[in-house]
């Protein structure tokens, strides 16, 4: 029960008033304090973190110093904490950033200090440097923090810390370390959990929390009917393959490897490297090829986007302008097709409107989509032999005239920095990711608040 | 039913000789009324009615019957026969080695049994619908025989029956009906049975104009192996009217001699293994043009005549062999002990063998009301023209091919009769004459063709179902007796599973059934809707009259029992039930056809439940007609089967009252919407969609 709306309430009911405000304003004085010391003391995310009702008394409620002198030294070691569990983290990152030195710089403020002295920070302080070891996504990391925080010592004990906040800044930061888990869409399992009920017992808001996760989480596991695989393949041709099924959806597509990639000698002693050519085609894609009016062109196009989770590829299409109207055939009733039972009835009878329950679509007329491939090159000579690699299924494909309309566009934007041709790893920049998980902070809190 | 007889009687005297060109018929036409002509205009159109809610009682009722010295010529037929299946024919062993064996195959041609409908003046035994489906039930006692015989007979020579011409016949029905020549029906190719378009064997015609040169090749084809004589449909170039060059589709009598023939290896099939299925390649084969059937380009008509007319072969077949199995099956039944007791006092015992009983008891009534009907003469008059004008009403029902005009339509209504022939058991009758003229009444008309209406389809859907649910009842008796190669019942469960399946896999023949009977009631009822549709008050008063009648109850009364009834009044009740049915059938027709119009073709679902109401519809008439005639003239046993026949059409009663409110708009019971998601979303897969019940998500 937050204190200032128990306040709030008095005031309704009418009677304190002075003294009410009083304590309102306190409570305001208060509460930007507390969020400033929130955001020095551990600055992950660009803005306040959602509080609970905090009220002065829970505020209170940490372990207060006994005396002043130990007060102050321990607001210096905090500062100074802050410094040296950032610290800590660069020192070691000095050698290698990995999960082992991760997990031993937990090891090491574990074993430091029995009452884990600044455990909150320190623990907002690994959190925010996940990402730079690679571990954001490692449930066993995340149970390791979780195990940083004294145990026991957060239960409440009586029915009046029960109904309090209890320990909030702690509970907090549990709650911050789920949400983070939750942002990197980890579900947390049984251990967490006997963690936290250890750690702040079984109604508390870390969780309250976990519980709303693991209540979610499993709901929209397989909310997505066309996953994209958590470890994408390494190898180009395989990542083509993959990506160009996902585009076709036609579980009859082929893919046919027009190209391997490889490098060449040639006499001179150049290196000539060939690019990797795959493609796609179905069999209703053939047999739309085959129908071709070889007096009219088709095109190749691309370079087109596809994200797959971090990564850009780029696809190219073979497609013909949509049929004029005069040239569509429609195709006539054959009555010698059945041998069995009329297709068609002869009568003069239409669908009654009541028992009619399409939709009304409008039809875009689009033209024909023949075929897809993927390259690392998306040079006119490389399409090339895509396109006469499709010839051989394809005999139409000779004789109608293929127009190449490619465009420059993205491949100037990847620069020099491109890790391997036609593919391109966006998650590489720190910065850019950092960019990306913060706002994915800000939507999540913003939902839940 | 006596004065019929007598104008037939009379009027056959006139008209045999023209009609007949059997031989022996001509000399025994007084004494057989039954094969012989009738006159006066008939109207057959039994199953056709029943779309438009009316019982045309004269059609099914009385039961058809034949005269004493037919009954007396079949049983002399059919001692001979049955002594040799029973003797003779070891179907273990044909099954067992996938072979008939040759000595088997002569006692069968020794017993005429290769040419049971061709005329006898070409060597046949010429027998009648009624007296082919009785053989059938015993033929039918081995599966691997019945099927090779009909694929010889019932498709493979019908070619040259139906449509051949004099010389044709003269030259190949001899050695055909002796057996000496084994035919074959080429008609399937590797892509789909019913599409035409599939159909991608060659004639060219050679440069001397002589012989057609055939390429291609056929699969699954009956008796392909050893088959001698073939027919087999090819593509041919023709020059339409409009003289654009079109590939259509020829039908020709090719001899293996002919050469350029190759029988792939049989194919190793689950049942009916002794007869022979393999593909059929033709490669540069040599066919004169004096090969082909009916005209060039006339193929699709031929094969479609030919199909709908193979169709009735099996229809007997079920019968005999539940009526056999019943047998065997009550004898372990009355003398396994179980718990002390014989199995036959237990109730689900019991029940099999009702069930058993009844299934047996209305194929067969089925079978051969269709059987009397398609020998019941349906050509009325000798001219032309009155034939056209009655098309309508001959085409009908019943009769296999009655009547098989050829119409080029020119324009709507108009048609120009090219030729006429009238098929009975007689064989064909052909007459040629170039009359245009008016026949707005012609339906059915599909590619210049009209096609007879599918009674023989209704039995063979009925007997196909209701065999394998009898055989798969009989194994069950017998628990794991059953299951073993101890017993027959699993050669019989193997056999008749083929049933469902050829001669148009059951699906196709419901199509058929129930789309022929919607494109009638649709020409007839086309008007009236129109009307309602306009929003005609008149109209719509007459319907919500006839709607408020049959909710509060109106007894619906079609003539069948009462002052003029047909039935005997102890089956009262059951024709009360058929006619309540007929009537709330005509209704739902109607009301889809204002539903869906003419895209009912697309509502499968609903085709199917049409169909299946339809078949019970008829099947409850079998019964009707076959038991009223049996108290009448107190055949042995009658009551049991006025028994049989009341249960079946109560059982029946209320399947079609489901099946008819699943039809309604809106009704809780139509679960179709459901049925067609859930297998988009499977096929969309192509897999089974649900995760595994064990499966977990943390």
């Amino acid at each position: 029960m937050n204190c200032a709306r128990c306040l709030l309430r008095l005031q309704s009911v009418g009677f304190l008033a002075p003294s009410v405000r009083a304590a309102v304003q306190h409570a305001a004085l208060l509460q930007p304090a507390t969020a400033l010391s929130q955001i020095t003391a551990h600055n992950t995310c660009g803005q306040a973190l959602r509080r609970f009702h905090g009220s002065p008394g829970c505020y209170k409620s940490q372990p207060v110093p006994t005396d002043p002198g130990e007060e102050h030294e321990d607001r210096i070691k905090k500062d100074k904490s802050l410094i040296t569990h950032d610290d800590l983290f660069e020192r070691v990152a000095r050698e290698a950033k990995t999960k082992a030195t991760f997990n031993r710089v937990v090891d090491v403020f574990s074993k430091r200090d029995i009452r884990r002295r600044g455990h909150v920070e320190f623990i907002y302080a690994a959190l925010k440097k996940m990402p730079e070891f690679g571990v954001e996504r490692d449930l066993t990391v995340y149970n390791k923090l979780l195990d940083v925080f004294p145990k026991e010592v957060f239960v409440p004990r009586n029915f009046i810390q029960r109904m309090f906040n209890h320990y909030p800044r702690q509970q907090e930061c549990g709650v911050q370390l789920l949400e983070q888990m939750e942002n990197y869409g980890i579900m947390p399992n049984v251990e967490s959990k006997v963690l936290i009920v250890q750690i702040f017992g079984d109604k508390s808001h870390p969780m309250r929390k976990y519980q709303r996760i693991m209540y979610w989480f499993p709901k929209f596991k397989h909310a997505n009917p066309f996953p994209v695989p958590l470890q994408l393949p390494e190898d180009p041709v395989d990542l083509a393959r993959l990506s160009l099924n996902r585009i076709a959806n036609d579980l009859d597509a082929k893919v046919t490897v027009y190209q391997m990639p490889c490098t060449d000698i040639s006499e001179s002693g150049e290196e000539i490297t060939f690019p990797h050519v795959v493609g796609i085609q179905s069999p209703d894609q053939m047999e739309l090829l085959a129908k071709h009016n070889p007096n009219r062109p088709v095109f190749v196009e691309g370079p087109f986007p596809l994200w797959l989770r971090k990564i850009c590829v780029y696809y190219y299409i073979l497609r013909a302008d949509p049929l004029p109207p005069e040239e569509k055939v429609e195709d006539s009733y054959d009555p010698e097709r059945c041998f069995d039972y009329p297709l068609q009835l002869d009568l003069d009878l239409d669908r009654d409107m009541g028992d009619d329950d399409s939709f009304d679509v409008e039809d875009v007329d689009e033209g024909p989509v023949f075929a897809m491939c993927m390259t690392s090159q998306g040079d006119q000579a490389t399409l090339n032999q895509w396109i006469s690699g499709l010839q051989e299924t394809n005999p139409t494909l000779g004789r109608v005239p293929t127009l190449f309309r490619l465009e420059a566009g993205p491949r100037e934007l990847q620069g020099v920095a491109d890790p391997g041709p036609g593919y391109r790893e966006e998650g590489e920049e720190e910065a850019e990711t950092d960019i990306v998980v913060e706002e994915e902070h800000q939507r999540s809190q913003g939902v839940k608040q | 039913m006596n004065i019929n007889r007598l104008i037939a009687l009379s009027k056959s005297v006139q008209f045999g000789k023209i009609l007949t060109s059997n031989a022996r018929h001509a000399t025994k036409e007084v004494n057989l009324p039954h094969r012989t002509i009738r006159t006066h205009a008939r109207n057959l159109a039994y199953a056709k009615d029943l779309f438009l809610g009316k019982v045309n009682k004269a059609e099914c009722f009385p039961y058809p019957e034949i005269g004493n010295e037919e009954l007396e010529e079949i049983n002399s037929f059919v001692a001979p026969v049955e002594k040799f299946f029973t003797e003779e024919v070891d179907s273990k062993r044909i099954d067992h080695e996938a072979k008939i064996p040759p000595e088997t195959l002569n006692g069968l041609k020794e017993l005429g049994l290769f040419g049971i409908q061709v005329p006898e003046e070409y060597g046949g035994l010429g027998l009648s619908n009624t007296m082919y489906a009785r053989l059938g039930e015993i033929i039918s006692l081995d599966g691997s025989i019945a099927v090779t015989l009909a694929a010889h007979q019932a498709i493979g020579l019908k070619g040259i029956l139906i449509a051949g011409s004099e010389e044709q016949k003269a030259k190949y029905l001899p050695k055909l009906a002796s057996g000496e020549h084994v035919a074959a029906f080429c008609l399937t190719e590797p892509g789909s049975g019913s599409d035409a378009a599939s159909i991608q064997t060659k004639a060219t015609l050679s440069e001397d104009r002589k012989t057609y040169l055939l390429n291609g090749s056929k699969i699954w084809i009956s008796n392909g192996g050893f088959a001698d004589l073939m027919t087999v449909f090819a593509r041919t170039e023709v020059v339409g009217e409009d003289g654009v060059k079109k590939d259509k589709i020829t039908a020709f009598i090719v001899e293996r001699a002919f050469g350029g023939i190759t029988s792939g290896k049989p194919e190793d099939k689950l049942g009916i293994r002794g007869s022979n299925t393999c593909e059929v390649s033709f490669d540069n084969c040599p066919v004169p043009v004096e090969n082909v059937i009916g005209e060039v380009g006339g193929g699709f008509k031929v094969a479609m005549n030919i199909l709908n007319s193979g169709r009735f072969s099996m229809g007997s077949a079920g019968s005999g062999m539940i009526k056999k199995l019943i047998e065997m099956t009550a004898e372990y039944a009355g003398s396994r002990k179980q718990f002390g007791k014989n199995l036959s006092e237990f109730g689900m015992i019991q029940e099999k063998f009702a069930v058993m009983a009844q299934n047996a008891f209305v194929m067969e009534s089925m079978a051969y009301l269709t059987a009397g009907m398609m020998d019941r003469p349906g050509v009325p008059d000798c001219s032309l023209e009155a034939a056209m004008v009655k098309v309508s009403d001959l085409l009908p029902i019943g009769c296999l091919i009655v009547v098989c005009v050829v119409v080029s339509k020119l324009n709507d209504g108009i048609g120009v009769l090219i030729g006429y022939a009238v098929v009975g058991e007689q064989g064909v009758q052909e007459r040629t004459k170039h009359t245009p003229l008016r026949c707005p009444s012609v339906e059915d008309q599909r590619g210049g063709c009209v096609v007879a209406y599918p009674t023989p389809t209704l039995t063979n859907v009925f007997s196909s179902e209701g065999g394998w649910i009898c055989v798969s009842e009989a194994l069950q008796v017998l628990g794991g007796l059953g299951y073993t190669k101890n017993y027959p019942y699993e050669r019989y469960l193997r056999d008749c599973r083929i049933l469902l399946i050829f001669e148009g896999t059951n699906e196709i023949l419901r199509m058929y059934i129930a789309l022929t009977g919607m494109q009638y009631a649709g020409k007839i009822l086309t008007g009236k809707i129109k009307e309602m549709k306009k929003g005609n008050v008149g109209v719509a008063f007459e319907m919500l009259g006839r709607k408020l009648g049959d909710a509060l109850g109106r007894k619906v009364d079609l003539g069948l029992t009462g002052m003029d009834g047909v039935v005997h009044p102890g089956l009262a009740d059951s024709a009360k039930k058929l006619e309540q049915n007929v009537a709330h059938f005509g209704s739902t027709v109607e009301n889809l056809l204002y539903r869906y119009g003419k895209t009912i073709v697309e509502e499968q679902l609903i085709l199917k439940r049409v169909a299946d109401v339809l078949i019970n519809l008829y099947a409850m008439t079998a019964v009707l007609s076959r038991s009223s005639r049996s108290i009448s003239i107190g055949l042995r046993n009658h009551d049991h089967e006025v028994l049989l026949a009341n249960t079946f059409c109560t059982d029946a009663f209320f399947k079609n009252n489901y099946w008819l409110t699943q039809l309604q708009r809106n009704s809780p019971e139509n679960q179709d919407e459901n049925i067609k998601k859930i297998a988009r979303e499977v096929l969309e897969k192509r897999t089974y969609v649900c995760s595994h019940p064990l499966d977990r998500t943390f």
